[in-house]
């Protein structure tokens, strides 16, 4: 079933909501993603600053460390310098670290404790290195031996070595967190990627579906267009037919009605001439007739008006007949037809028991095909049909050669069944063969009774059944009527009505 | 009436008796006394104009005055108009044709076939005879009678 305009208006607009959705989510995960990363990304240079400034300060102290080390053990100012850069530069990397630190509240905890112990230490260093300018080294070493200054330093390098620690682990799970955001986003992009694809997929789909729709539809239109046509073709056809049919009738009706009227109006006349005569022998007044006269209207009252009379008699009678025989098949025409299921084969069968006696008279033999189909239609009209025709196979068949009918039926496809019904007759010249169904017309030698009726009422009925029958004969070579017979009379009915 | 000298033969064909005997009765009130030959069907007028062979020797040298319904029971006066207007030995024999239509496509095809008059039944006597006494008149000025 095609899609609807309203299906199609839907499924497109549902489609491109969901592929907005889609797009607006892979762009907004995106931006998200894209502004942790970048956060990561500042955090982790942070965190470096940070750990590379308490690595300075902590180098800064060990050279300060070492070169009070180095004064202190030789006394030589040489070694002294590392401990005067070191002096100046520490107060500078103290702020730094102080700096980077306030930004992360764990580590900002530990500066004035570094800044404690950094000042004890600077303490102790000074101590010993002014112990040593004043030339009291012993105090200097004793100083260095009280191994407070090695203490202050391990607790330095502990508390900056936490920071460092600290910073390191930080550092690695930046990495990891920036990381997994990188696929978080590569996997995004993927699935929007799926989604989008998804959505035109479904878009295309619902055009391809909706296109095809409008084709198949188009196509149907088109069928029904051309056999529209057809239909019409037939209808018009059949309308000029039935048209034909009429006028061929009205005219064989006024003519074979002209006919007796033409007696009448005739041998009224004649009877008008037959009464002057009488009337001049009759009303002489007292004169006496001549000879002449009385001869004249002796054979008036003896033969011309008796024959006047008869004739005019037997036209009206003949005019009488024929509208009998006219209002019989207009009956029939407008009887109700009864639509059955009819066994063909049966009711020939039956047609041709009807009339088994007049067959056996003349040693003559009925073939009845056993394919003969069953038939939705009207049963009173088939048998009179295989009536009529099983009384002409009688009527008319030749002398001294013994009947032979057959009945045969095959499928005519959109015809409907074409049942052939054979007999080896007399036959019917070519140039008669329409003549035959016509009222009231007969061919051949006029030797057997008739009225010219029974073809003419059998192709009506045949008609009437939606049906048709016509002839294949020769004269003397037996006669074929083709019957075509629609299988199922209630279609035909309905397409009538349609 | 004659043609040259010799007798003419009315063939009267015509099915209805009572309009068979209306005909021959005007033929006689309009003087003709010719030998009237009546048939009520096709088959058997035209076995006597064209012969049982319908090659039409049966009428050469004859002097035949057809007079032909159109409606005949088994076959069409039409066919018979053509098979005698058709035939070398006949074609030049005059024929009336009696018909109760006056239908002028009929009328037409009757003239174009070749018929010499066309009457519509009933029958006047005054423009019958009229007919009648041209045709005559027909047959002894135009009819070339053949050399057989």
């Amino acid at each position: 079933m095609p899609i609807s305009n309203a299906a199609f208006v839907r499924s497109t607009i549902i489609l491109l909501i969901a592929g907005m959705i889609a797009l607006l989510g892979i762009v907004g995960t995106s931006l998200l993603l894209g502004s942790k990363v970048q956060a990561y990304f500042a955090e982790l240079i942070e965190i470096r600053a940070t750990r590379s400034a308490a690595a300075d300060l902590l180098s800064t102290l060990k050279d300060a460390e070492t070169g009070q080390r180095g004064f202190v053990i030789t006394g030589e100012a040489g070694f002294r310098a590392p401990y005067d850069d070191a002096l100046k530069a520490v107060s500078e990397r103290q702020k730094s670290l102080a700096e980077k630190a306030a930004r992360f509240p764990e580590y900002a905890a530990r500066i004035p404790t570094i800044d404690r112990l950094i000042a004890d230490k600077l303490g102790e260093l000074a101590d010993t290195v002014t112990a040593i300018q004043e030339g009291r080294s012993s105090d200097a070493v004793a100083q260095v031996k009280t191994d407070r200054g090695r203490i202050l330093m391990d607790q330095l390098r502990d508390q900056l070595g936490n920071i460092m620690d600290d910073a390191d682990r930080r550092l690695q799970e930046g990495v990891v967190d920036m990381l997994w955001s990188a696929g978080a986003l590569r996997w995004t992009t993927i699935i929007g990627a799926i989604a989008i694809i998804g959505v035109m997929g479904g878009a295309a789909t619902v055009v391809a579906q909706y296109t095809r729709d409008i084709v198949v539809a188009r196509r149907e239109v088109e069928t029904l267009n051309a056999t529209l046509e057809r239909r019409v073709d037939e209808r018009t056809e059949e309308l000029i037919r039935a048209n034909q049919e009429v006028q061929r009738f009205a005219y064989i009706v006024t003519h074979d009605l002209r006919a007796p009227l033409v007696n009448i109006m005739g041998f009224t006349s004649e009877l008008q001439a037959s009464l002057s005569s009488i009337q001049n022998y009759v009303l002489a007044d007292g004169k006496a007739p001549s000879e002449a006269d009385i001869l004249e209207a002796r054979r008036a009252a003896s033969e011309d008006l008796p024959e006047a009379i008869g004739f005019i008699r037997s036209s009206t009678k003949k005019m009488d007949g024929l509208i009998n025989a006219i209002l019989k098949i207009s009956r029939d025409g407008r009887r109700e037809l009864r639509i059955e299921r009819v066994d063909l084969k049966a009711l020939v069968e039956g047609g041709a028991a009807a009339v088994n006696h007049q067959v056996s008279e003349s040693d003559g033999e009925v073939t009845i095909d056993g394919n003969l189909p069953t038939v939705i239609s009207d049963r009173l009209s088939l048998e009179q049909v295989f009536g009529n025709l099983f009384d002409n196979a009688i009527k008319y068949q030749s002398p001294g050669r013994p009947l032979r009918v057959s009945v045969s039926a095959r499928n005519g496809g959109r015809a409907g069944f074409v049942i052939e019904f054979t007999d080896n007759g007399r036959g019917i010249a070519p140039e008669d063969h329409e003549r035959v169904f016509e009222l009231f017309r007969r061919s051949g030698t006029q030797d057997k009774p008739g009225e010219g009726i029974g073809l003419a009422h059998v192709r009506s009925l045949m008609r009437n059944l939606g049906g048709d029958i016509v002839i294949r004969s020769e004269l003397g070579q037996g006669a074929t009527f083709v019957l075509r017979l629609p299988p199922d009379l209630s279609k035909v009915v309905r397409s009538m009505q349609a | 009436m004659n043609g040259l000298g010799k007798e003419v033969t009315i063939v009267m064909i015509e099915d209805d008796e009572g309009h068979a005997r209306l005909i021959e009765k005007n033929i006689r009130r309009a003087g003709v006394h010719n030998e009237v030959v009546p048939f009520t069907n096709g088959t058997e007028a035209l076995d006597f104009v064209l012969g049982k062979d319908r090659s039409g020797l049966a009428s050469a040298g004859r002097f035949l005055l057809i007079l032909l319904d159109l409606n005949l029971p088994d076959m069409s006066g039409i066919d018979i108009l053509q098979k005698i207007k058709t035939n070398t030995h006949t074609k030049r024999l005059p024929v009336v044709i009696l018909t109760t239509t006056d239908d002028e496509r009929e009328i037409q095809r009757c003239y174009d076939l070749g018929a010499n008059v066309y009457i519509t039944k009933p029958v006047e006597y005054e423009s019958f005879a009229h007919a009648i006494r041209q045709l005559g008149l027909f047959f002894s000025v135009i009819q070339i009678p053949e050399t057989q």
